[in-house]
């Protein structure tokens, strides 16, 4: 049983399922759930940088609330423009497959 | 002190205490469990590569497969000019993916769940990808901030908002790894907690539920760890390939 012929007839067959295998299954569940956290973060993150230069800056300036304010909204729009993007990133390898 | 759900996050020291000037560097439960992790490691792929049989064994299959998993990764997001950068994210991956497993020990400290493990990692790779991007395309790397057909009105809130979304990468990244590990420890906490106050009667079904909740958590480990790896790809695809 354990002849090297034995072994490639056997490797081929075990290749063929894995590719089956990798195509039904792997870029579906966990790279969806991964995605998910992908997406929320970033829009968090965008919102939470664009306040904090706001805030620096606000120190450096001596203007209080108000670039805060300013760069609390430019992070959100760099939120939802990161969020935006991804998702099309995503669309792209969906439609590959 | 049992019963509370953070009390597995502290941060004790082991040892004596160490400092230069006024940083503490003394050797810590995180660090013990760094350590750890690295050894681990190191003791895995020492085993795993030592016989390199044609018929593999299992440690060396697994180790095998890591390898190509990583590989076949990083050449489907970043192309084939990521090559030179395998080791290290294949070392990031792996040390974050036992710092997750590890965590996963009863008794044992999580590395990952805290903030300023996993942002040291991200700043770095956010530097290292900003560095390499300057050297591949000299000042030419800054169009990555200005986007191709937009008004000359517009232009200058766009460019801050692309700054500013490059700049969220890293926090991003390290948020991303942090809340998921410490969310999840504090839940399956709570829930021991609960299988203990409910007692015989009423415990199976908080017990149930952490039972639950290990295997989801075994599989969030091993994805933050995944997606921190492809991110840092992606972020090095965008360094190496300017697509604007």
């Amino acid at each position: 049983m354990e002849k090297p012929k034995d072994i490639a007839a056997r490797l081929k067959i075990a290749k063929e399922k894995a590719k089956k295998y990798n195509q039904n299954n792997e870029n579906q569940r966990s790279s969806s759930l991964g995605s998910a956290f992908k997406l929320s973060t970033e829009m968090v993150a965008s919102v939470f940088v664009g306040a904090t230069i706001g805030f620096i800056l606000d120190n450096w300036f001596d203007s209080k609330p108000w670039l805060t304010i300013l760069f609390f909204f430019i992070g959100v729009s760099a939120g939802i423009l990161n969020v935006i993007r991804s998702a099309k990133k995503m669309q792209k390898n969906i439609e590959k497959l | 002190m049992a019963t509370n759900p953070m009390h597995q996050f502290h941060v004790h020291r082991i040892g004596p205490e160490i400092k230069i000037g006024n940083f503490d560097i003394s050797f810590t439960n995180a660090s013990f469990f760094m350590v750890t992790s690295v050894l681990t490691i190191l003791i895995f792929f020492y085993f795993g590569t030592k016989k390199r049989a044609i018929i593999p064994t299992k440690i060396q299959l697994i180790a095998e497969l890591t390898y190509t998993f990583i590989s076949k990764m990083i050449s489907d997001t970043a192309g084939s000019k990521a090559k030179p950068y395998f080791a290290f994210i294949f070392s990031l991956f792996i040390f974050v993916l036992f710092c997750n497993m590890l965590g996963m020990l009863p008794y044992s400290f999580t590395v990952t769940s805290h903030i300023i493990v996993t942002f040291v990692l991200a700043i770095f790779i956010f530097i290292g990808v900003t560095i390499i991007g300057f050297l591949k395309h000299g000042l030419g790397y800054l169009k990555l901030f200005v986007p191709s057909g937009v008004p000359i009105i517009l232009l200058p809130l766009i460019v801050i908002i692309e700054i500013i979304s490059y700049l969220s990468r890293p926090v991003s990244l390290s948020v991303r790894l942090f809340a998921n590990m410490m969310a999840g420890h504090t839940m399956l906490k709570v829930f021991g907690g609960f299988v203990v106050s409910l007692g015989l009667i009423g415990g199976w079904l908080p017990l149930s539920f952490s039972v639950a909740l290990t295997g989801l958590e075994i599989l969030v480990a091993f994805l933050q760890a995944y997606v921190f790896a492809i991110l840092t790809c992606i972020y090095l695809n965008d360094a190496l390939n300017l697509h604007h």
